[in-house]
C-alpha cells in the first residue's frame, strides 16, 4: 500500500467516522420527529445512505468486473472485490435497519415490494461473487467466474427492478431525487445529506483499505510464486 | 454463417447423442418431474385449494427444480478425462459451444417441462385454455431463459470446488424475473384471460431470454479459458 494511498484512506476513515457521529447526535438530538411516521422515520437517516452506497458500489463491481474481463489487470480485480466487500457490508446494513422500521411504520418485519426484494437479490448476487471467487483452486480462474457473475448481476437488475415493480409499491416514495425539487424538510435534508456523506467517506476509506490489502496479498502471492513456476512443495528433501 | 451453424449442428448432435444414449439427465429429471407431483397432492388440502388456482406457481416450480438437477451436469462429460480441451482446441468459436450447449439443454428440458404438463393434467385434471399459441410462447420463452443462465452458471459452478451446490445460489436471484413473468402469464391462460393481458408477459420472457443469451454468448469463452 501505497504511503499516498494510505494517508488518503485514513484521512477518509477518520472524517467517516467522525460524520457517522455527527449524524448520530443529528438523529437523536436535533433534527424534527416526522409527523405522520413519528420517531421511528429516524432509522432513514441510515438506512438511505447506506442504501445509496452500497448500489454505488455494487456499479464500481460492475464497471471493473467489465474491465477486468476485457484487460486482465489485477489492480481492476482488486477494486472490484474491495467495492463488493463494502457493498455487501451496506447491504446488509440496510436489510438490517428496513425490517425495524418496517415493523412499526408497516406493521410487518418483511413486505414483497420492489425495492426490498431487489436490494435482498442484490446480497444474493454479492454472496455468489464471493462463493464463486473463494472456491477455485486456480485464484485467476476465480477472480474470472466473479467478474463473470458481477457482469450478469448488472445485466440482471434492471429486469430484476422492472418485474418486481409489477406488484404494488408500498415502499415510501422518493421525498429528495424529484422533478420538481426535494419535498423534504431542510433540517431532515441536512441530516440525510450529512449521512449520505459520512457513508460515502467511510466507504471510499474501507474500500482504499481493502484495495491495498488485496495489491499485497497479491505481490506475497506472486513473490512466492514467480511467473510460470508452480510453488515448491515445503519440506520435501530434494 | 453456414459454417457456424453447422458447428453447432455438430455439437448439438453430439450432445443430444450423448444423453439419447445414457438418458440419465432426461430420467433423473423426468423422476422428479413425477414424483414432485405425487409430493404436491399431499402438500396442500384439495377441499380448500383449487389446484387450478395454483397450478401455474407449481409447475414453473417443478420445472425450475428439476431442471436445476439436470443444468448442473450440463458440463460433466466434458470435464471427464479433459474432453473440454479438445472441443477448445478445435477451431470452433467458444460463443458456438455454449449456443450449442444451450440449444441440446433446451430440448432435453423440453421434453420435461411437456411431461411436467402432461403429470399435472393427469394427477391434478387441469385444463390449459383453450388457444395453445400462448402457453406454448410463455413455456419456450421462459425455459430458454432459464436454459441460457443455467447453462454459462452450471460451465462456472462445474468448475468450483463446490460444484452443483453452487449452482442455485447463482442461478435463482438472476432468475426471478423469469419466474414472475412466467408463472404470472401461465396463471392468466388457465385462468381463461385474453392474450392482450398476456403479450407483455411474452415480451419480457422474450427480452429476458435474448439479454441471457447474448451475455452468456459473450461471457462463456472467459469461463472455459485456461
Amino acid at each position: 500500500m501505497t504511503g499516498k494511498l494510505r494517508g488518503t484512506a485514513l484521512a477518509a476513515g477518520i472524517l467517516g467516522v467522525g460524520l457517522v457521529l455527527v449524524v448520530h447526535w443529528l438523529v437523536f438530538f436535533w433534527v424534527s420527529t416526522e409527523r405522520s411516521m413519528g420517531v421511528v422515520q429516524r432509522i432513514f437517516y441510515i438506512h438511505v445512505p447506506s442504501a445509496w452506497v452500497a448500489f454505488f458500489a455494487f456499479g464500481i463491481v460492475a464497471v471493473c468486473s467489465v474491465v477486468y474481463l476485457w484487460l486482465e489487470d489485477e489492480r481492476v480485480d482488486a477494486a472490484a472485490v474491495s467495492a463488493a466487500e463494502g457493498g455487501m457490508l451496506f447491504t446488509t446494513i440496510v436489510l438490517v435497519t428496513g425490517p425495524f422500521w418496517g415493523k412499526i411504520a408497516w406493521g410487518a418485519w418483511w413486505v414483497w415490494e420492489p425495492r426490498l426484494t431487489l436490494t435482498l437479490l442484490l446480497w444474493f448476487i454479492y454472496l455468489g461473487y464471493f462463493l464463486v471467487r473463494r472456491s477455485t483452486e486456480n485464484p485467476q480462474k476465480g477472480k474470472k467466474f466473479a467478474a463473470v457473475v458481477g457482469v450478469v448481476g448488472v445485466l440482471d437488475i434492471p429486469l430484476i427492478h422492472l418485474s418486481v415493480a409489477w406488484f404494488r409499491s408500498q415502499h415510501p416514495g422518493a421525498v429528495v431525487l424529484k422533478p420538481e425539487g426535494p419535498t423534504l424538510d431542510p433540517g431532515m435534508l441536512t441530516t440525510l445529506f450529512t449521512g449520505l456523506g459520512a457513508f460515502t467517506l467511510l466507504f471510499l476509506s474501507l474500500f482504499m483499505y481493502r484495495y491495498g490489502l488485496e495489491r499485497l496479498t497479491h505481490a506475497r502471492a506472486v513473490g512466492r510464486t514467480p511467473a510460470g513456476q508452480e510453488p515448491q512443495p515445503q519440506g520435501v528433501a530434494s | 454463417m453456414r459454417e457456424y451453424l453447422s458447428q453447432i449442428g455438430a455439437l448439438l448432435r453430439k450432445d443430444l447423442m450423448l444423453e439419447l444414449r445414457t438418458r440419465e439427465r432426461v430420467a433423473s429429471m423426468a423422476a422428479f418431474a413425477v414424483l414432485v407431483g405425487i409430493l404436491f397432492n399431499y402438500a396442500f388440502d384439495r377441499s380448500l385449494v383449487r389446484p387450478q388456482d395454483i397450478a401455474a406457481g407449481l409447475i414453473w416450480m417443478t420445472i425450475v427444480f428439476g431442471g436445476m438437477l439436470g443444468m448442473g451436469r450440463s458440463f460433466r462429460t466434458e470435464e471427464e478425462e479433459d474432453a473440454m480441451q479438445g472441443i477448445l482446441a478445435s477451431p470452433v468459436p467458444r460463443d458456438a459451444i455454449y449456443l450449442a450447449k444451450v440449444a441440446a439443454n433446451l430440448l432435453i428440458l423440453l421434453v420435461v417441462v411437456i411431461l411436467t404438463f402432461f403429470v399435472f393434467w393427469l394427477f391434478f385434471g387441469l385444463h390449459f385454455g383453450g388457444d395453445p399459441l400462448p402457453l406454448v410462447m410463455v413455456v419456450l420463452l421462459g425455459t430458454l431463459g432459464f436454459v441460457a443462465v443455467s447453462t454459462l452458471f452450471s460451465a462456472v459452478s462445474s468448475r468450483t470446488s463446490m460444484g452443483e451446490t453452487l449452482l442455485p445460489i447463482l442461478v435463482f436471484p438472476v432468475l426471478v424475473p423469469v419466474v414472475i413473468y412466467g408463472v404470472s402469464g401461465t396463471a392468466r391462460i388457465f385462468a381463461g384471460r385474453p392474450i392482450a393481458e398476456i403479450a407483455g408477459n411474452i415480451r419480457m420472457l422474450g427480452a429476458f431470454a435474448l439479454v441471457a443469451l447474448a451475455a452468456g454468448a459473450i461471457l462463456f469463452r472467459f469461463v472455459v479459458e485456461e
